[in-house]
């Protein structure tokens, strides 16, 4: 049987700037789900543009080349990732006016 | 019935109680360990009550293989993979209420099925802050430790231990144990009226802290100062032993091992507790760890017994 956790790595936070989600271990596991849930978005033309990024020690990142579409307003958005090493995370550029996303960031792993 | 068994190697390291509830070695999964996090039970699923202590910011634990940038993969002491509690990189002054984040905190929810008496916690454990910066690191871990929080037919109670290793950057080294001053809730809860948490009651964030360390929710051991193995630079991580044993018909501590060091505790009290609604026979152990600083500190337990019954 498959191990598998589903972990609320940044639970219901508000972002206004360029973030960056808890570093997560997860060599364990050979495929990987980032869900960003986003529940209030605020702001004039408020846009988030997020990536997924891997590393070699957890401290230092990179792209690794998976993007979500563009998200402007609530709901439930998804990533998949298959080959990432140990370390994973994502990151979130933040544009418009006065923009504020208040949302959660939620990583599936099995292997 | 008599029973044979052939029990996991691996288990010669632990000297646990007639009876183990539980073998958790995280090679095999998370085992029932999950986040902290408050009731979520109020309207569009936020918290019935406001808290002067956010508890929805602690840090996420994962299965962690112990890599470092330099050292590669640890991994852990029987395997490859433990259990890691990681904070956040934000921490408060030490008098302070803990800031969102600067806690991680895992927990297993269990309820009891045997007749009061002794029960034990051991686990194999290692700790450092993350190495995002040159130089030694220990002062960065202000605390780690482990409880059961309990409740019988008469009394909640949390009886536990904690490790106070550094506050505001000065090195304690000591440990604690979980027993509150005689203050009220309203005290022991920052001011909040009302506040879920009653004396006694989550002491890793409830009841004033001071300066020299002490705080309302916990009591000094005596003669509790302990050099624990740290090594020599951040990425090198020791596995050390950690054993508690409590007896829950008397209602008391026992004794706590750490490496080869056994702290005689028998008299030694938790405090009582009028008992919360609906968590009847409650027997969930928990762990933490606190950071010091503004960065992630670390703390992996590569294996944990639960075990009741004669020693």
């Amino acid at each position: 049987m498959k191990n598998f956790q589903a972990s609320a790595v940044e639970r219901r936070i508000t972002v206004t700037h360029d973030f960056a989600s808890h570093p997560m271990e997860a060599g364990w596991a050979s495929e990987a789900i980032f869900f960003i849930i986003v529940e209030e978005v605020s702001g004039a033309q408020a846009t988030l543009e997020t990536s997924v990024e891997i590393s070699a020690d957890g401290i230092n990142w990179i792209d690794e080349g998976t993007s979500f579409a563009a998200i402007h307003s609530p709901g439930h958005y998804a990533a998949k990732v298959s080959h990432f090493g140990n370390w994973l995370r994502v990151h979130g550029k933040i544009t418009g006016t006065n923009p504020a996303f208040k949302l959660s960031v939620h990583l599936h792993l099995k292997g | 019935m008599k029973h044979v068994l052939a029990l996991d190697g691996a288990l010669s390291k632990f000297k646990p109680l007639q009876t183990i509830i539980s073998y958790d070695d995280f090679d095999r999964g998370l085992c029932g360990w999950i986040d902290l996090h408050p009731n979520y039970v109020g309207e569009n699923f936020n918290t019935l009550r406001y808290s002067h202590v956010d508890k929805t910011q602690w840090g996420p634990i994962m299965l962690s293989s112990a890599s470092f940038r330099f050292a590669g993969t640890h991994g852990s002491m029987d395997g490859t993979y433990s259990m890691k509690l990681s904070t956040r990189p934000v921490a408060g002054k030490y008098t302070k209420a803990p800031v969102p984040g600067s806690l991680s905190h895992g927990i297993k929810r269990l309820t009891t099925h045997l007749p009061k008496g002794l029960r034990q916690f051991e686990m194999w454990y290692a700790y450092t802050p993350e190495q995002d910066r040159q130089g030694l690191s220990e002062q960065a871990m202000r605390a780690f430790g482990m409880f059961f929080d309990i409740q019988d037919d008469d009394y909640r109670y949390f009886i536990g231990a904690r490790y106070l290793n550094a506050v505001d950057g000065q090195m304690v080294r000591k440990w604690q144990v979980f027993q509150a001053k005689d203050v009220s809730d309203l005290e022991w809860a920052y001011g909040v009226e009302n506040d879920w948490c009653k004396r006694g009651i989550d002491a890793m964030w409830y009841g004033k802290r001071r300066q020299d360390g002490s705080t309302d929710g916990f009591e000094w051991i005596p003669e509790g100062y302990q050099d624990l193995c740290y090594n020599e630079s951040d990425d090198k991580i020791n596995w050390s032993y950690f054993r508690l044993l409590i007896d829950t018909e008397k209602r008391e501590y026992v004794e706590l091992q750490s490496g080869s060091t056994v702290f005689d505790l028998r008299g030694m009290k938790p405090t009582l507790t009028a008992p919360y609604a609906r968590i009847k026979g409650l027997f969930n152990p928990g762990v933490w760890v606190e950071n010091d600083t503004d960065r992630r500190v670390f703390f992996y337990i590569d294996s944990i017994v639960i075990s009741g019954g004669d020693e």
